[in-house]
């Protein structure tokens, strides 16, 4: 069959410098940085102290608080994220078929922080004095379950963890499932809620963390000479997906189309990308095939801040637009809100949606010496205004999962 | 600890996780048919209680409870075999 045309008609966003679509972007085109020291959990013992922690969100204001009280944090983040974007989208879920709507959602870790406590609970008094509802909390695919209890939703219903890649990977996911006509309305995204003892204290074992811990705010800066390890932040973002016509029929507001999507492995390590950037230069040029693109006129990188990620996407940046590359504005939404593993590629996304909305590419801050090694546009400290028709998105997973998305302005 | 005592805790943790008043359970409130209380809610009610009381129920009595009042008797066999256990002071 012939693919169908996807189009992005609702947003929903959760991230340490702003809850909600509206307050995250006004954070990200003013450079603000959303990174703070850590006091979830004990970070005495531990090298970085530093971390993009969701402030001041109130579960109960998006879901039931019988709801709020029955899952994970992780958890909070996807039913948040998808009552903002539903209510955007203005479907009426009373109206529409239950089976064609699907839910697919990335996370890398699950719900670790009821795993954690849990865990405590049965090595201090025993296994049996775990809590009956651990299974149902910790699974990582709670996530699009909940959100498909919570409005009744009967289609496809899958959550995928490919690491860092994760929301990307979901996204992409949904948008064929749209395009093959196996549904015709997708909720899709990523949410993670890394910020607990042990999982920071297993990235600060690895030494990828940033220990700038004087000066939070700076201690995200891909791209800079400075830079020394990425940090770790929670949050997530929800993407309604819908068949173009259908969208247009019912009058809904486009916000962009999807139009791109490829999906890779570097197959070379658990933790390392592949130095010359070579499979992530195969992901970028497949996902332009596939959306019959020759260039596009922003990348919202990967960009972590770490040396090794940051100069392979470099490369790979090259070697896909060659003489055209440094043409190419690039940023990096993780210089404000560090790196949220799962829900990283999803956030990222909506950036791309808002970005083509707005003709306004948000900066990368803290790029105050740039390393030699990086040597494009990377659209400093301040946002800037642009014409742009097509845009990518870069998501590259620990293990080697690289995906990659481009969006179009809406026609 | 009495019965009333143990049927008002009993009350409590029923309502805290139903989200009512302790007022609108009693002791003859079945947990199926007058609570809504599903197989999962029941799992879940009796973990709470063994917290709260500090006992273990195990599988074989969990057919025994079907209602506030098999609770409290079921609780206070328990602690009534408990005392008769202890040393005298």
């Amino acid at each position: 069959m012939s693919k169908r045309r996807v189009v992005v008609t609702g947003l929903g966003v959760v991230a340490c410098n702003g809850v909600g679509v509206d307050a995250f972007w006004d954070a990200n085109t003013a450079g603000r940085s959303g990174i703070s020291p850590i006091d979830a959990f004990d970070v005495t013992d531990l090298a970085s102290k530093v971390g993009g922690q969701v402030r001041g969100f109130v579960p109960g204001k998006y879901m039931p608080e019988d709801t709020a009280k029955r899952v994970d944090r992780f958890v909070h983040f996807g039913l948040a994220c998808a009552d903002m974007a539903l209510r955007q989208s203005g479907l009426d879920l009373g109206a529409e078929d239950p089976e064609r709507i699907g839910v697919i959602m990335g996370s890398g870790l699950g719900g670790l922080m009821f795993h954690e406590e849990q865990m405590v609970a049965a090595f201090d008094r025993g296994a049996h004095r775990i809590n009956p509802a651990a299974v149902a909390r910790i699974s990582p695919n709670a996530v699009a379950s909940q959100i498909g209890i919570r409005y009744g939703l009967k289609g496809p219903n899958l959550v995928i963890s490919t690491a860092c890649a994760s929301g990307a990977n979901a996204i992409g996911e949904a948008f064929r499932k749209i395009q093959y006509g196996e549904a015709d309305v997708c909720l899709t995204g990523g949410v993670e809620a890394p910020l607990t003892q042990f999982n920071f204290g297993a990235y600060c074992a690895l030494r990828v963390l940033s220990k700038n811990n004087q000066n939070p705010a700076g201690a995200s800066r891909p791209f800079d000479l400075g830079r020394d390890g990425f940090v770790m932040s929670e949050g997530g973002a929800v993407l309604i997906l819908e068949e173009r016509e259908r969208a247009l029929r019912r009058g809904a507001s486009v916000l962009a189309e999807i139009t791109g999507y490829a999906g890779n492995s570097g197959a070379h390590h658990m933790v390392m990308p592949e130095p010359e950037g070579n499979d992530a230069a195969r992901v970028m040029a497949a996902a332009l095939r596939d959306a019959g693109l020759r260039r596009v006129d922003y990348i919202n990188a990967h960009a972590t801040s770490t040396r090794a990620n940051d100069v392979a996407e470099t490369k790979a940046i090259r070697a896909v637009f060659g003489d055209e590359a440094p043409a190419i504005p690039i940023s990096s939404t993780k210089s404000m809100i560090g790196h949220s593993i799962g829900a990283a590629g999803a956030i990222e996304a909506v950036v791309c949606v808002k970005a083509l909305q707005e003709q306004l590419i948000p900066p990368t801050i803290n790029l105050d010496t740039p390393d030699p090694a990086c040597d494009l546009d990377y659209v400093p400290h301040e946002s800037r205004a642009a014409k742009m028709e097509h845009v990518m998105s870069n998501s590259f997973g620990f293990g080697n999962c690289n995906v990659a998305l481009t969006f179009s302005k809406a026609r | 600890m009495t019965s009333p005592e143990i049927e008002l805790k009993v009350r409590e943790i029923l309502a805290a996780k139903l989200g009512i008043e302790p007022s609108a359970i009693h002791g003859d409130s079945r947990l199926a048919e007058d609570l809504g209380v599903d197989s999962f809610g029941a799992v879940e009610l009796l973990f709470e209680i063994e917290e709260a009381f500090g006992l273990t129920i195990p599988d074989s009595d969990i057919g025994k409870v079907r209602s506030v009042a098999d609770i409290v008797t079921y609780l206070d066999g328990w602690l009534a075999a408990r005392a008769a256990a202890l040393p005298p002071k």
